[in-house]
């Protein structure tokens, strides 16, 4: 009796969650293995270079430290992709809404107290700090947002273009009004932020702070607005289909630029984090790049938060085991883009994994081109 | 032909050089300092007619491709390969290792097109999707293999980076002649004789640049005046309708794909092969979606986005040209000498464009839709 | 399926067998094994001058066999700095020489949790002594600094001596990065210094960020282009290969080139037959000379010396273009050499952009 409902349970469960999890994961393996092949192929040895990998991401409790802070604005920047995805919508920007959330947040860091001419107390002075951030990027990613309600000019585009301009600002505030005044220091950056601005560490000694609590609350916040309101119900719809959304009587317009304020937010939420968690100042040069792995980490995740989550984890292991893998072997760190590629190759392409490992289709496709509107 | 949006073109292309002149005319002639700022312009809008032309032959056949920045850079690093290991591992000499180069990247970008192609016509992939996988595709394999074959020992080249067999000519057409020769007969005045020589600096271009203006010509002729391209713009346009009367959807859209693919492989072969003989990891630099921005502007026409190409190019000839006269900058005019305000004109120009307050843009009905029988 | 468990079965099994293929090094927390690593700043062994040039060091002093092993790790993201000098310190190296200003805080940090390690900063001047209290200090902390403000003024002075239309130019990486500023305000001294009307046009690529401003040879060569169309007919190149791509732009279109921090008639062959010279810092040797000097120090030599140890710095011969640099030109330049190593001379150049 027991046995068989344990037996049902493992059925539903398996037949709920196995196409979502089994053809990643099953990309993610295949991407290994041919992975591994490249790295035979150049003279390394795959499986020294795998443990290495491993071993530099999970080895030592200081590797598992750095491999969550790897993944923390992954997760942040992944959900923000994930989520426009979720509304039909493109948003290549999260870089520059990163960029913008970092700037304003180590700005209320560092100045605020100078202006106000008293200190804050951390319980405000963090949450200002995130939040005012976070507003910043949900502003930036409204505009193409409303861009593309009111004019249908295609998000794909414009928020590119608002990355530039983004990342354009950035360097002139960090090195003109906003530079770090120290004789000491030459490079691009703000004044460390005030310690009433710092997000706390978890564990003394270790990099890791409480941000990747917050980015777990995050997701969780995703999943729950998107299955659980109203709201999530219309971004979703608008997703799938915009014309049944509109004669169900939803605001189409507001739904688009709403949800790309949120995917902004959440952006902007991986600048801030970074910076009132990890560096406590923001410096030119930092972020290039999320933009990208943030897309491909949304793909893999299936755009669902869970997956988003998961697969950061996977982003920032490879990352940060990177270069232990180095130390060990001397296989260069550009194996891991080439292992990155192929898994978001397989996971586009979860046809051909299908076809390899003979797995029915089943399940709704993800469809997000609609040519460029107007 | 839309007057109102070439007359748009024609007024910012005026505004930025004329900025210039404004500027460096208390050092140079203005005639010189506009013939300059033509040739960086010409130069720079090269790569991005190339790529507007890609995304024009893929989209009209109903392929969104957003993909055309990662073949452009597969393009620019094999062609390069190709280059060198012609003339470094082949002692073949320089000019013919370039041409072989030229070709290879075309391969190399027709190849990572098939791969798009495949993707989104046979598996019917979401095409945005597609085109983000070639993109990161690109990265990946060109970092990687450009990092293995360079900088490893062991590798065939012995862990060096050779020396890149230069850059593709200047085809040299004799304007600066032809005009010389009008000066001669009309008194040989000193202004006549500055005109001769700019002029003449002016068409002097290397090779990939006078195929892109060619090719202009050539894709507006085959899209708009031939059965072929009638063909690809019904399969984009009405795909059900042009199936019915026989026409392979399919096999229009694989052809122009590749045929993207070429166009996208010509503009990484200007990277490399013509611009500046040497490979940097990511070195188109977001160039391919400038490219789409153009392609968008010029409302998916080889003439319009050529004109758009040109007001990118001229927004960056303004650039450097500011940075150049930095010191002769009228105080009134003070935020120019600012290269960040200055560098944002051709983003700031294309968010503008897209709005369509120059005039709406009209995409290819069928444009990204996978075509089920 | 079954075929998917053996072959993961048989995957598990290979992992555990395979970690007896073990790397090369050697055990570096031995004390009689003397090991060097290097740490990039984000970017790349390859660049063909800096990373390169301090690779080399270390790579000499494993031939001049003062070091047993050595081994570098390219940093690929600034959050790297601190875990990637410490992956060389937990495993007992014995000298971590980190390239480039940006790593500066990071060494001085790693330089006061290891005190038992050497460390070599190349163009940090966090090293220096800032304040007046000699507590703060670090024994262990050399920062190798270079006069590139007299490179600049050497090679400033052969152009404004070489140019026949009396304009000269220099493209630059950004002038956030001293030793680039010095590189080209000593470019501008050394040319007011000889002939005060030589028009001299320095612009620096400080309008993108620092993964861009060192490797985008086509904004050089493009700046390059639009000088020359304004009758500029010397130009240097200082910035990495933003600098070599307006190097190889003026030697294709038949101006005096310049290049940087190495002689470039070497790493620029295709520039070679107008290259006049290159504003040289010696970094190669020394790098080799500090690790050399630390070795000495660990074995009870002479004391490391820590803090600013200034390297050389000069110009590069004029190879092909030998004959035509005039006699007077030459020795001109000799005596400017000479004036400034001994101090007699003075280039004026602060050290930072104010």
């Amino acid at each position: 009796m027991l046995r068989s409902k344990i037996s049902n349970l493992l059925r539903i469960f398996f037949a709920n969650w196995v196409d979502s999890l089994l053809v990643p994961l099953l990309a993610v393996v295949t991407a290994v293995v041919v992975g591994g092949l490249v790295i035979l192929a150049v003279g390394g040895n795959p499986f020294a270079a795998y443990i290495g990998l491993f071993q530099g991401a999970f080895g030592t409790p200081k590797a598992i430290s750095e491999t969550a802070v790897w993944a923390t604005p992954y997760i942040f920047a992944g959900l923000a992709v994930a989520l426009a995805f979720k509304g039909g919508l493109f948003n290549i920007g999260a870089e520059g809404q990163l960029a913008l959330g970092a700037v304003i947040a180590s700005l209320v860091g560092y100045a605020l107290p100078d202006w106000l001419g008293f200190d804050l107390p951390a319980i405000i002075h963090v949450p200002l700090a995130i939040g005012l951030g976070a507003l910043g990027g949900a502003l930036w990613a409204s505009i193409p947002g409303a861009l593309k309600a009111y004019t249908g000019g295609h998000e794909v585009i414009n928020t590119i273009m608002m990355n530039y301009i983004a990342l354009n600002m950035t360097s002139y505030l960090l090195n003109g009004p906003m530079k770090d005044p120290n004789p000491q220091n030459v490079i691009a950056r703000t004044p460390e932020i005030a310690v009433t601005a710092r997000i706390p560490p978890l564990f003394d000694g270790f990099r890791v702070h409480w941000g990747v609590v917050l980015a777990l609350l995050a997701a969780w916040l995703v999943w729950f607005l998107l299955w659980k309101t109203t709201l999530g119900f219309e971004i979703r719809t608008v997703g799938a289909n915009p014309d049944a959304a509109k004669y169900a009587g939803i605001n189409v317009k507001r739904t688009i630029i709403l949800t790309m304020a949120f995917s902004g937010f959440l952006a902007g939420l991986a600048g801030t984090i970074e910076v009132t968690g990890l560096n406590y100042r923001h410096e030119l040069g930092f972020s290039i790049g999320y933009g990208f792995d943030a897309i491909a980490i949304a793909l893999l995740g299936k755009t669902h938060p869970l997956g988003v989550v998961l697969a950061s984890i996977l982003f920032g292991a490879m990352r940060n085991g990177a270069t232990r893998m180095q130390f060990l072997t001397q296989i260069p760190v550009d194996v891991i883009s080439v292992i990155q590629a192929l898994i978001l190759l397989f996971v586009a392409a979860d046809a051909i994994i299908r076809y390899v490992y003979r797995i029915r289709s089943r399940g709704e496709r993800v469809v997000l081109t609609r040519g460029w509107g107007g | 032909m839309d007057w109102k949006r070439f007359g748009f073109i024609l007024i910012i292309i005026a505004v930025l050089f004329g900025a210039v002149v404004l500027v460096g005319s208390v050092k140079q002639h203005p005639i010189i300092i506009i013939a300059s700022m033509l040739a960086t312009t010409i130069g720079v809008a090269t790569p991005l007619t190339l790529g507007a032309l890609s995304g024009i032959f893929c989209e009209r056949s109903g392929v969104v491709n957003i993909g055309i920045e990662g073949m452009m850079l597969t393009a620019a690093f094999f062609g390069w390969l190709g280059a060198i290991y012609m003339n470094t591992i082949l002692g073949v000499s320089p000019l013919p290792s370039l041409l072989i180069g030229v070709v290879i990247a075309i391969l190399s970008s027709v190849l990572m097109s098939l791969l798009h192609a495949v993707l989104s016509i046979t598996f019917k992939v979401d095409q945005i999707i597609g085109g983000t996988v070639i993109n990161i595709l690109a990265v990946g394999i060109t970092g990687f293999l450009n990092r293995q074959l360079f900088f490893e020992k062991g590798s065939i080249f012995g862990g060096n980076v050779p020396h890149a067999p230069g850059t593709l000519p200047i085809i040299h057409i004799p304007v600066q002649e032809g005009i010389q020769a009008i000066c001669n007969a009309t008194g040989n005045s000193e202004g006549c004789q500055i005109v001769a020589n700019a002029l003449g600096k002016l068409f002097d271009q290397q090779p990939i640049a006078i195929t892109a203006i060619v090719l202009v010509i050539v894709t507006h002729f085959v899209l708009f005046k031939t059965r072929w391209g009638l063909r690809t713009r019904a399969v984009g346009e009405h795909p059900r309708a042009a199936d019915t009367l026989g026409i392979s959807v399919e096999r229009m859209r694989y052809w122009n794909v590749l045929i993207g693919g070429l166009m996208a492989g010509l503009a990484g072969a200007y990277f490399t092969l013509e611009s500046v003989p040497s490979f940097e990891p990511i070195m188109t630099n977001g160039r391919g979606f400038i490219s789409l921005a153009a392609m968008i502007f010029g409302n998916w026409t080889p003439f319009g986005a050529w004109a758009a190409s040109l007001v990118f190019g001229a927004a960056q000839a303004l650039q450097i040209n500011m940075q150049v006269f930095r010191d002769v900058i009228p105080a009134n005019l003070a935020f120019l000498q600012n290269s960040y305000v200055v560098g944002l004109t051709p983003y700031i120009l294309t968010m503008i464009i897209l709005t369509g307050i120059i005039g709406k843009t009209i995409p290819p009905a069928a444009d990204g839709q996978p075509y089920e029988k | 399926m079954k075929k998917l468990y053996a072959l993961i079965a048989l995957l598990v099994v290979a992992a555990l067998v395979m970690p007896a293929c073990a790397p090369t090094a050697p055990d570096c927390t031995k004390p009689e094994v003397f090991c060097v690593g290097m740490v990039t700043d984000v970017g790349k062994i390859d660049d063909k001058s800096f990373n390169q040039s301090a690779w080399e060091g270390l790579q000499q002093a494993k031939k001049d066999g003062v070091a047993d092993w050595v081994q570098y790790i390219e940093t690929t993201d600034a959050k790297d700095y601190a875990k990637n000098i410490a992956t060389f310190a937990d495993a007992g190296y014995d000298v971590i020489v980190t390239v480039g200003f940006a790593l500066g805080e990071a060494t001085y940090a790693a330089a006061q949790q290891y005190p038992n390690t050497y460390f070599i900063g190349v163009d940090q001047f966090q090293a220096w002594p800032y304040d007046d209290d000699p507590s703060n200090d670090l024994t262990n902390y050399a920062g190798l600094n270079f006069p590139e403000d007299q490179a600049g003024f050497l090679v400033g002075a052969l152009a404004a001596m070489m140019t026949k239309t009396g304009k000269i130019g220099a493209i630059c990486g950004t002038d956030a990065v001293p030793p680039v500023w010095r590189f080209g305000e000593g470019y501008r001294a050394g040319a007011a210094y000889i002939n005060p009307d030589v028009e001299v046009i320095v612009v620096y690529h400080s309008d993108v960020g620092f993964d861009k401003t060192f490797v985008d040879p086509e904004w050089g060569a493009q700046t390059a282009d639009s000088m020359i169309d304004q009758g500029v007919d010397v130009i240097f190149g200082a910035g990495g290969k933003t600098g070599n791509g307006a190097v190889t732009e003026a030697a294709a279109r038949g101006v005096y080139a310049i290049g940087v921090d190495t002689d470039q008639y070497y790493t620029l062959p295709e520039a070679a037959p107008r290259l006049l010279s290159s504003a040289m810092k010696l970094i190669t040797p020394g790098v080799a000379e500090l690790i050399a000097l630390a070795k000495d120090a660990q074995s009870g030599g002479a004391a490391f010396p820590a803090g600013n140890y200034m390297g050389k710095a000069g110009y590069a011969p004029y190879h092909d273009l030998e004959n035509e640099v005039p006699a007077e030109v030459k020795a001109r330049m000799e005596e400017i050499n000479a004036m400034l190593l001994s101090g007699e001379l003075q280039t004026n150049v602060p050290p930072v952009k104010p």
